[in-house]
């Protein structure tokens, strides 16, 4: 009768062990997931909202209208968070890119990638439409 | 002894067959509510991206109109507006991120707008306009949510001219206070140039008509230049253009002072 209780208590520790062992990794996993998807759709926002700031007196169009990319990743890095890597790709109607040079802040070290997709009208004389895809990642 | 310990070993499966179960259970559901968080998370994203889609939808609407009355002010065809908004319509289908993106336009046909744009330059009360009308129907059809929007965008650069006129000797020295309004709020000028009549030919003012402009700050600018000019009244043309590239003319008539 006590080795089949030591044999049930045994049991019945090694499930507590598993469980509190399965709980904290089910629980951790959970939670990290849960915090990489937040900042992850936080950044589309962001960068959303970014271009939309860029775009409200019509200066997005013209830092592409006169191919002024340099001039483009330095107002993203000011507008965009620190800690935040771009890389921007400029297409025309045609889906032609336009963009002869990178515009990008650096490397994409990070895991959290977020994608934004804008169409940017211009206010000039002549009428342009840009198609601009936004790639975001966070720094690790 | 032997015997003893099989039957413990045949009394414990049991319950370790339930431990395992319970284990296995605990696991799937744990899956489950994972798998449904997660899903729950990037519906509610998705949302929210395609609700912030719709403010900047409406801004490059604007800005097309703005760039097609730009175009129209100095000379263009005024089917410019319908072409403008077809590329941007065909710009916003081209997108796959929010789902289907459909932006359908009508432009407006009134006793003062033709094909969406307006002129009316030639009044010679003082007051010029130049303005185009545009209505727009949005509709997103994304994964898990439809969004529906029907806005205006209306463009309109006025100018208000008037004056008067003093005589100097063989001189006459007109005064005039030039606004300029956009959308109905005063607004800057990037450029003003003026042209007066005499005997049915019109001038530019220039520098050797003593021409002095005062900028206010506020829209508001304070005009003034003198003329050899027979005619009576004094009639003065102002051809603004504003920041946005939009131009506009007004027309007034000054009489002495």
């Amino acid at each position: 009768m006590g080795g089949r209780d030591k044999g049930q208590i045994r049991i019945v520790e090694a499930f507590l062990s598993v469980l509190i062992i399965f709980s904290a990794f089910t629980i951790s996993a959970n939670l990290t997931v849960t915090q990489n998807r937040t900042k992850n759709d936080n950044l589309a926002s962001v960068g959303l909202q970014a271009l939309i700031m860029l775009d409200s007196d019509g200066s997005l169009a013209k830092y592409i209208g006169d191919e002024n990319w340099n001039g483009l990743r330095d107002v993203l890095n000011l507008i965009l968070p620190t800690g935040v890597c771009f890389n921007m790709t400029v297409y025309d109607e045609q889906m032609q890119q336009i963009n002869a040079d990178i515009i990008s802040n650096g490397g994409f070290g990070g895991q959290q990638i977020a994608f934004v997709e804008y169409v940017c009208a211009s206010r000039g004389v002549t009428f342009h439409c840009y198609i601009i895809h936004l790639l975001l990642a966070v720094v690790a | 002894m032997k015997n003893c310990g099989e039957k413990l070993k045949r009394n414990s499966s049991g319950q370790l067959l339930i431990v395992a179960a319970l284990a296995i259970a605990i696991l799937i559901s744990s899956t489950t509510i994972y798998v449904y968080e997660v899903s729950r998370e990037k519906t509610a994203t998705q949302d929210q991206l395609i609700a912030e889609l719709v403010p900047a939808i409406k801004q490059s609407s604007r800005n097309a109109v703005i760039s097609s009355l730009a175009n129209a002010s100095k000379g263009g065809e005024k089917s410019v507006l319908d072409a403008n908004l077809n590329s941007l319509s065909k710009a916003y289908r081209s997108l796959n991120q929010y789902g289907i993106c459909n932006l359908s336009f009508t432009v407006l046909n009134d006793s003062n707008y033709a094909d969406g744009i307006w002129f009316s330059w030639s009044d010679t009360s003082g007051f010029g306009v130049s303005s185009a009308y545009a209505n727009f129907s949005l509709a997103v059809y994304g994964l898990t949510a439809n969004i529906t929007a029907n806005y205006a965008v209306n463009i309109t650069t006025a100018v208000k001219l008037e004056g008067y006129y003093t005589i100097y000797g063989s001189e006459k020295s007109v005064s005039l206070i030039c606004q300029v309004f956009n959308e109905g709020k005063p607004a800057l000028a990037k450029n003003i140039t003026l042209y007066y009549e005499d005997l049915g030919v019109w001038l530019p003012v220039n520098s050797s008509n003593n021409f002095s402009i005062t900028d206010y700050g506020n829209g508001t600018y304070a005009i003034s230049f003198t003329v050899i000019a027979i005619s009576d009244p004094v009639l003065v043309s102002a051809h603004v253009t504003d920041l946005r590239e939009i131009s506009v003319q007004a027309n007034a008539t000054c009489y002495k002072a």
